[in-house]
């Protein structure tokens, strides 16, 4: 039962890096596109999307904490500082996309927008960190805690971080690339495109500075794992790529979202069977069925939870068909 | 279940940073949460009134007061988000120790209220014109509706602690036995019918307070305000009663199982000999602030149900013609926000020195990180959490200020959205 529960914390944590993704790459790539009306542009291509896909995140801390408290508490103070960056970017841009519109005034929207561009940045940075971080494990000491922040900073993690951001550029320049009309929507697919390649430098960097780390190879419980699907991380950078190029942006962004998703995988599958491995004590490592609520918790939320869990998502996906396709002029404008 | 080597001292440093990060967050948190229930289900009533009425006059009172929640709820969603991480960074005791039974109702929350919630809310602002309005009133009904689950879920968990329950414990962690009993404790019913016509209570305040202030600035949509000074005064004295009798309703129960807040001396002294044997000696004396903030908070709730007295002014608009009628509710509008701080402080406080009462201290559930560390996080997310919430206000009062004129929300679709780079924008509005 452990395991389905780790699949849906898997489900949710992915949805998140794909929705949410894009919402940072959007915000991102706000710098790039001064100007009022390209910025709204923008911000209502996002739309009705915004709300629903934050609150993937929500959805994953409240599956962390309720089948999975004990990874919960360790997960999130072992890794304070990645955390609370990539929580403050949240915040940032959350309050930031639904607040920029408000005030009618052109310098003050442009301070909303420095916001939403740094809080981007932030979460990007940060959610990248965060899972740099689980690869490289944490000093987690047999009496349950971990010790210290310090051993967060390291160039793997830097890398990991980065490569997030090269990702999420990516994605949002093809979302915007598949909801925009006419001459907006091939200015992302270009930009798009020329971001591919700052992608992969930063994922190859990541890569070679993860393999040349004593504690990312030692962490690496499924070397197989470790070595596939960074690649595959790379083959579907280069299908997004190239499929922009043939402009074919649906398929562009089915590519560029599974780009986000692969990391949660990434991280699951190199490090199983372990949610948290330990690098200071092989035996303090916390197991997924060690980092589990006891069995009456798992019970219970399976049977209130999981019957429900097709119903959030046919809401989320109505919400997806009834606002399908590109914008137009006649678009509701609101953030 | 001890306090670990970083020295009794920084320990105690530590536990009052991430007490007083706490109680911040949750303070500002909470300061929005009772606008956005309160106004989603005035918003419910005016949406349902025009779809019955098909009155223009509803739907542009929908279309501002759903404004003024919207620039609401964008803080009331990005300080959830921070209350939701905070337990874990901050707390890893609370999930380490109690995790598998605090957890579930926050997960509930999380899930089946939380997410509907921003998904359904999102579908309802840009919905606007675009789906059919059964459709439409469906979804505020539903933000409504997974409003209130989320208040309840979270008051669950929040009872939970102050009455743990339905759980036994297995060398030092608790286990679920009993999730009913989670759904019954004594402490949860009437504070959920407190908190939430607290949150009703603000709600109908704010649209009197800021109906009252367009009417004393004689503002030229006089129907309008008037139609939601009424609304609002009506819905303001109704919630007053109820917040009092719920919250009178409590002291019986929440004496009974936390007699070192609301007990009689006699089981009080019984329960602190009891957990000087179990936890050692130590001070089991809530805070003296947590009576007076108690106190406090009933003063205001007195003034508040006042608002009966200004009902029947509302024969022959005498309330509109006197005009100081109108002042008394302007300057009332902030009161009900001390008094839910206030009564916070009473609940929580009144907690203290327990995470979850006579079970595990909060010594034991803060995480074990320096202060340092603390005390940064506290800086960086205080700063943050309150410049967006002094912004946010400042925008809810321009909106309420420029009136129900020019509204985004609800616009008719119309070529020259501004999504043309050709056409001239219109869309500067707020």
């Amino acid at each position: 039962m452990e395991i389905l529960w780790y699949a849906l914390l898997g489900l949710f944590l992915a949805g998140y890096l794909v929705l949410g993704g894009y919402d940072y790459g959007v915000g991102l790539l706000l710098a790039a596109s001064p100007g009022e009306n390209p910025r709204r542009r923008a911000l209502t291509a996002l739309g009705p999307f915004f709300l629903g896909n934050e609150v993937w995140l929500v959805a994953a801390v409240g599956i962390l904490f309720g089948a999975f408290p004990m990874l919960e508490g360790e997960l999130l103070s072992g890794l304070y500082p990645a955390v609370a960056a990539a929580l403050a970017g949240v915040i940032l841009v959350t309050a930031a996309v639904q607040l920029r519109s408000r005030p009618s005034g052109a310098a003050a929207r442009a301070r909303w927008d420095g916001l939403i561009i740094t809080g981007s940045a932030l979460a990007a940075l940060g959610w990248g960190a965060v899972l740099a971080g689980l690869l490289q494990g944490v000093p987690l000491h047999a009496n349950g805690h971990v010790a210290g922040i310090g051993h967060l900073f390291t160039p793997f993690v830097a890398a990991g971080a980065l490569t997030l951001v090269g990702l999420v550029a990516v994605h949002g320049a093809v979302f915007l690339t598949l909801r925009l009309p006419g001459g907006a929507g091939e200015h992302y697919a270009r930009m798009g495109r020329r971001l591919v390649p700052v992608a992969l430098v930063a994922l190859a960097s990541a890569t070679v500075l993860g393999l040349l780390t004593d504690r990312v190879r030692e962490t690496a419980q499924q070397p197989v794992a470790a070595l596939l699907l960074p690649v595959l991380l790379a083959v579907a950078l280069l299908a997004a790529g190239r499929a922009l190029a043939r402009r074919r942006a649906g398929l562009a962004f089915v590519a560029s979202s599974a780009a986000l998703a692969l990391p949660v995988l990434l991280v699951a599958a190199t490090t199983w069977p372990y949610a948290l491995v330990s690098s200071v004590d092989p035996a303090a490592g916390l197991t997924v069925s060690e980092a589990a609520a006891s069995t009456p918790t798992l019970r219970l939320l399976s049977w209130l939870l999981i019957p429900l869990i097709p119903a959030l998502l046919g809401f989320q996906a109505m919400s997806w068909w009834v606002f399908r396709g590109r914008i137009d002029n006649r678009a509701p404008v609101y953030w | 279940m001890t306090s670990e080597s970083t020295g009794l001292g920084m320990a105690m440093d530590a536990l009052l940073i991430a007490r007083l990060q706490f109680a911040t967050t949750t303070s500002i948190h909470f300061l929005f949460v009772l606008v956005t229930l309160g106004l989603v289900t005035l918003l419910v009533y005016l949406q349902t009134a025009w779809a019955i009425t098909r009155k223009p006059e509803y739907e542009r009172l929908t279309r501002f007061w759903g404004t003024l929640y919207l620039i609401n709820y964008a803080l009331g969603i990005a300080t959830g988000i921070v209350m939701e991480f905070q337990f874990g960074l901050n707390w890893s005791g609370l999930s380490r120790y109690v995790g598998n039974v605090f957890g579930a109702p926050l997960a509930m929350e999380t899930l089946v209220a939380f997410f509907l919630e921003s998904t359904f809310l999102g579908m309802w602002i840009f919905g606007w014109h675009r789906l059919r309005r059964g459709v439409h009133l469906a979804l505020i009904w539903g933000v409504a509706i997974t409003a209130y689950a989320s208040a309840f879920w979270v008051l669950v968990a929040n009872s939970w602690l102050q009455n743990p329950v339905g759980y036994r414990m297995e060398n030092g962690v608790a286990h679920l036995t009993d999730f009913t009993a989670l759904l019954t404790n004594p402490t949860l019913g009437m504070a959920f019918g407190h908190v939430v016509s607290a949150a009703v209570l603000t709600g109908g305040l704010l649209m009197a307070g800021i109906s009252a202030y367009q009417l004393i600035r004689r503002t030229t949509d006089y129907a309008l305000f008037r139609r939601s000074l009424r609304i609002g005064l009506i819905t303001s004295a109704l919630a007053s009663s109820m917040v009092m009798g719920f919250g009178f309703a409590q002291f019986g129960a929440i004496g009974g199982v936390q007699p070192t807040k609301f007990g009689g001396d006699a089981e009080r002294s019984a329960i602190v000999t009891e957990w000087t044997a179990r936890f050692g000696p130590g001070d089991y004396t809530p805070p003296v602030w947590s009576t007076a903030a108690l106190g406090f908070m009933i003063l205001i709730g007195f003034a508040l149900a006042w608002s009966w007295l200004l009902l029947p002014l509302l024969f022959r608009d005498w309330i509109i013609r006197l005009r100081f009628p109108l002042f008394l509710m302007l300057i009332a509008v902030p009161l009900p926000f001390v008094a839910a701080i206030l009564g916070w402080l009473a609940r929580e406080g009144g907690r203290q020195p327990w995470a979850v009462y006579g079970l595990l201290p909060v010594s034991d559930a803060v995480t074990p990180i320096s202060a340092g560390v603390l005390l940064t996080s506290l800086i960086g997310f205080a700063v943050l959490l309150i410049a967006l919430a002094v912004t946010n206000w400042t925008l809810l009062a321009r909106r309420a200020h420029r009136g129900a004129h020019d509204l985004a929300l609800g616009r008719s679709p119309q070529p020259g959205n501004g999504l043309d780079d050709h056409q001239p924008m219109h869309v500067l509005a707020g």
